[in-house]
This record gives structure tokens, sequence and C-alpha cells, in this order.
């Protein structure tokens, strides 16, 4: 069931009432039982065989036991041996279902599910978190509904007394949970489903593209990603927020960042988080990380003697961040060692980059150049776009050739524009909602949208409210009981 | 070893990873009180930190302290 069906709309408002009528204490049971029917009704749409619920099931036991083993025992080799019994297993189980594809089935969420299990076992083995000694408690934790979607990894600490607790009904919560989710429906539905037409378009065609149109194509894949995942992301934490339970923030206006690591602390920010506290950490804190600075100062000079190991374990991070996207070249090039060779290079250039400034009188804070940095971060990102949309990286490398190959702003009035997707009536409407997106983003930065609403009178509240709603309801790209993306990417095709 | 030469030491540790002399940390500074104190910095500064007491932080330490402050409440512990 697709979170932008009108079926799972239906579904939602059925799981209010029962949430709400059931007593406080049976609240994370019932939730449990509802994460579990979702999990089920998804293999029944990949055609899953019913054992595939065995898989996160049996992700669940072994953290939970190794955590209880690790939590009782007073022996570090025996905390350390559980530890690693229970990582491989999990991450062997991930690694062969969704890289491999040995099983039956990928199981909804599995990549997110584990994530958020291993940072519990982590936790509790570096006592930085407590032990969950009920099964099914841990169980709601790892496979709690709105995250098996795609996101967000969470952590123990923060989702622990939300989740058991119980819940009331309280009115402001349930609202802004349903003002997020109609923010995530205009992201998705609007913006990104117009803005596949165009990358779609460009992408699969490159070969009779050149210049700007290759650049078009490649911005509109951003946007795509961007709105598809974060409105994804907006949906499934208004869904949380209506039931109580407050999700960690997943984006935080990514493209308003300066630089690429800024941009990684504003993009996907729960996988980066868990990678750092998980895997760049601890790979650093190792004893071959923590010599290297030494044994190479004396050639190296203190700069560089700490540069370089910082480089090598980024390295490693970048080729799984990469990894974990897919698993392929065009992922581990485009969203993993292309972004680590930005940062290294950006580094080791900084020296040079402050020469420049310098010599050309260039202030770092004036607005401008805020903006010139938030240009160039954005096209780096989108360049490594063209090869996580691109099917293998010769693809990617030719496009990008493409690109350069031509001066061609002339397609911006020639009428080539409102040929590459979307005519021109459609194209003003995803131009006009990119503005509404930009906008807001802004806005947000300083204080959240919704609580400035709520300052307002309730005309101008629900004046606004309404206008989204019907916004996004006649220019949406979807129809009933089907999915909208299915929907676009079908008719595409034809 | 009192609070406030825990404080001198760490003045000297912080000038020397983040090479600024004007540095001078209290209780309640945190990474976004310093420039260039993000997530890569840290380790460094933790590895700097530590030779310089000759102690050890756990990993839950490096990943939980909030502030200065705390970091040498856990040093006077480790001491």
């Amino acid at each position: 069931m697709s979170i932008t069906s009108f079926s799972f709309l239906c579904f939602f408002a059925v799981l209010l009432v029962l949430y709400y009528g059931i007593p406080k204490r049976f609240q994370w049971g019932f939730l449990l039982l509802v994460s579990f029917a979702w999990f089920m009704a998804s293999l029944k749409t990949q055609d899953g065989a019913w054992y595939a619920v065995l898989y996160p099931l049996a992700a669940v036991a072994a953290v939970y036991f190794a955590a209880r083993l690790i939590d009782r025992t007073k022996e570090q080799r025996v905390k350390r041996a559980a530890l690693v019994c229970a990582v491989l297993f999990c991450i062997g189980l991930l690694c062969a279902l969704k890289f491999y594809r040995l099983g039956p089935v990928v199981p909804m969420g599995i990549s997110f599910y584990t994530l958020t299990l291993l940072g519990y076992l982590f936790d509790v083995y570096y006592e930085i978190g407590g032990v969950q000694k009920n099964y099914g408690k841990l169980a709601l934790f790892g496979c709690y509904f709105p995250t098996l979607i795609s996101g967000p990894i969470l952590k123990y600490q923060e989702m622990e007394r939300q989740l058991f607790c119980g819940h009331r009904f309280d009115y402001r919560r349930v609202t802004f949970g349903m003002q997020r989710m109609l923010w995530g429906f205009f992201k998705k539905l609007v913006i990104s489903e117009r803005m596949a037409l165009v990358a779609n378009q460009v992408f699969d065609h490159y070969e009779s593209y050149a210049g700007l149109e290759i650049w078009i194509g490649a911005v509109a894949f951003t946007f795509q990603l961007y709105t598809d995942f974060s409105g994804c992301m907006d949906i499934v934490l208004g869904i949380s927020e209506c039931l109580g339970i407050d999700l960690p923030e997943n984006f935080n206006a990514p493209f308003l960042a300066r630089t690429i690591s800024e941009y990684w602390r504003r993009w996907h920010i729960s996988l980066g988080n868990w990678l750092r506290e998980y895997l760049f950490y601890p790979l650093l804190r190792t004893r071959f990380f923590m010599e290297l600075p030494k044994k190479l100062k004396p050639r190296l000079g203190k700069r560089l003697s700490k540069q370089i190991p910082t480089f090598l374990a980024m390295f490693l991070l970048w080729f799984a961040i990469g990894y974990w996207h897919g698993g392929t070249w065009n992922f581990i090039i485009g969203s993993g060692l292309l972004h680590w060779f930005y940062i290294v290079s950006g580094e080791l250039l900084e020296p040079v980059f402050v020469k420049w400034r310098s010599a050309l009188r260039i202030e770092k804070t004036t607005r401008w150049f805020l903006w010139f940095s938030r240009l160039r971060t954005f096209f780096l990102v989108t360049l490594g776009l063209v090869f996580f949309r691109n099917a293998a990286v010769p693809d990617a490398l030719r496009m990008i050739g493409r690109g350069f190959s031509t001066f061609n702003p002339q397609v911006l009035i020639n009428g080539t524009l409102f040929s590459l997707g979307l005519d021109w009536i459609e194209f003003t409407i995803a131009a006009v909602s990119l503005l509404i997106l930009g906008v807001v983003s802004l806005l947000q930065q300083k204080e959240g949208v919704r609580q400035r609403l709520e300052r307002r009178s309730i005309l101008f509240r629900w004046a606004v409210l309404y206008a989204l709603l019907f916004y996004v309801i006649l220019l949406g790209q979807y129809g009933p009981g089907y999915s909208a993306s299915e929907f676009i990417y079908q008719n595409f095709r034809v | 070893m009192s609070r406030e030469e825990v404080f001198e030491k760490l003045n000297a540790v912080f000038r020397d990873v983040f090479d600024e002399e004007s540095i001078t940390v209290n209780d309640s500074t945190t990474a976004d009180d310093i420039e260039g104190w993000d997530s890569l910095e840290h380790i460094n500064l933790i590895a700097a930190v530590e030779s310089e007491f000759g102690i050890k932080f756990s990993m839950g330490q490096v990943v939980t302290m909030k502030n200065v402050g705390e970091m040498a409440d856990i040093i006077l512990q480790k001491i």
C-alpha cells in the first residue's frame, strides 16, 4: 500500500480512531500489531511468502539476546563476542537479502530496521543506553511501521519513553501531524512527480540532448529525489506525530548548505549520525588510526599527519554510504566516493582558496558569496546525482560530457524548455511550486512554519491550509487506487 | 589536580587543535561556540585531550559529552 494512495488515507483514519479509542497501556501493543500487519501487507504486493516476516523477527531476536547478554555479563570478552555475532548476523542478513537477493523478497525497510536495531545494540555495548527486556517492545522499536517505509533511523534513548508510555488524543499534535503530511503530499505529488517527467525524458535519452538541456534534466532529478525523499519523510513524521510520537528529522533544507560537509549534516541526517557514531568514530578510535598521526608526523608535519588518517577513515565511510544506497558503482561513486573527493580536495585546497579570497577581496560573510557557495554546493551534489540516476558509470560520464559539449542558452527561449516532458502550463506549475518550497524552507530556518501559522487569525490559517489542500488535490499527479509514481512511469513509457 | 588546572590545560589543548590562540573554554562551551569543532575535529580533540591527561575516554563518553564542563568532570574522575 503506497502512502500516497487513497486506501492508505482510509487505513490511517481507522488506525487513528482505534489508537485513541483503546486504553493507553495497550497502545504500544496495538502499534506492534499494526507494524507487522503493515509488513505482511507489503509482502503480498511483492509476491513474497509469509515466512519473510521471520527476517525482521530474527534480526530483533539476535539483537535482543545479544543486548541482554552484554547487560548481564561482566566479562569484556563475552560482551564483545555477543556484539560481533549479532552484528555479523544482521549485516549478513541485510547483504544477503538486499544486495545479493538471496531470499524470496527484499523485506520492507530492511536497511532501516537493521541500522536502528544495531544502533541500540552498540549503545548497550558502549553503556550509553539501557537495555530493553521485553522482546515485543524491542520489536516495535525496530519495526515501528512509519519508519519501515524509508526511515528515519531511530535512536533508542529518544524513542523509549514515547513509544511505550501511551498517548492521549491531543488536538494540536494531530492537526500539526496532518499539516505535515499535507506538506509531504505537496512535495511528492505536485513537485516530485512533475520533476520525474523531465528527469526521465533527459536521462533516458541523454544521447539526444546536449549542454543546458542535460543540466535541466540533472537539476530536475535533484529536485525529484529531494522532494520525493523529504516529502516521504514529512508524511512519515506527520503520521507519527498524529500518534503522539516524535521521530527525528531527516532533512534540514539541504540545498541551503554552503559546503558539502554541511550538506551531509542537512541531508539524510539520521543516516549520517548513525554512520558517524557507530562506524566513523569507532574506526578512528582503533589503535591503527590513533597511532597513524604519530608515525606520519616526522615526515608530513602536523597538519597533514592529522588529516591523512581522517581522510582514510572518511574513504571507508563514504564507500559505506555509497554501498548502502544500492551496492553498485554508480551509487558508490555518486553518493559516496565523489563526495569524499569533494570534501578531501576542499580541505586540501583550503589554503589556496584563502589566498584567492584575500587577493580578490572577497568577504566570506557577504550575501552574494553565501549564495554563490550554496549554488556551487548544489551543482556538486547534482553532478553526483547524475551518477546516482544513470544505470552505469560510463553512461554518467558520457552524459556529463554531453553537458559540457556545447553552450546553448537559447533552449531557454526557443521552446525547447517545454519539450522536455512538461508543457508550459505544467512547467509553470512546477516552477511556482518550487518557489513556494524554497520560500517555506527559508522561513523554516528561523522558526517553524506551522508555529508561525498558529499565531495568525483562524481565517488566515484555514485559508492557507485549504489553499494548499486544494492545490495538492487539483495539481497532484495521482489518481484513486493506484500508486502515483507507477502511474507516471507507466504512462510515460507507453 | 583542581578543576581550574584542568581548564587551563584544556585551553592549551583547544588552542593547539583548532589553531586559534584566543580560545578560552568554560563549563558551558559546546561545539557550536568554536569554529571548526565539527564531527571530524571532535575525534582529534578527544585524542589530544587523552594524550595531554594520560587518560582514555570510553566510546560512550566520546559521543555523549555535551559540553566542556562534562569533559572536565570525566577527566577529574579519571586522573
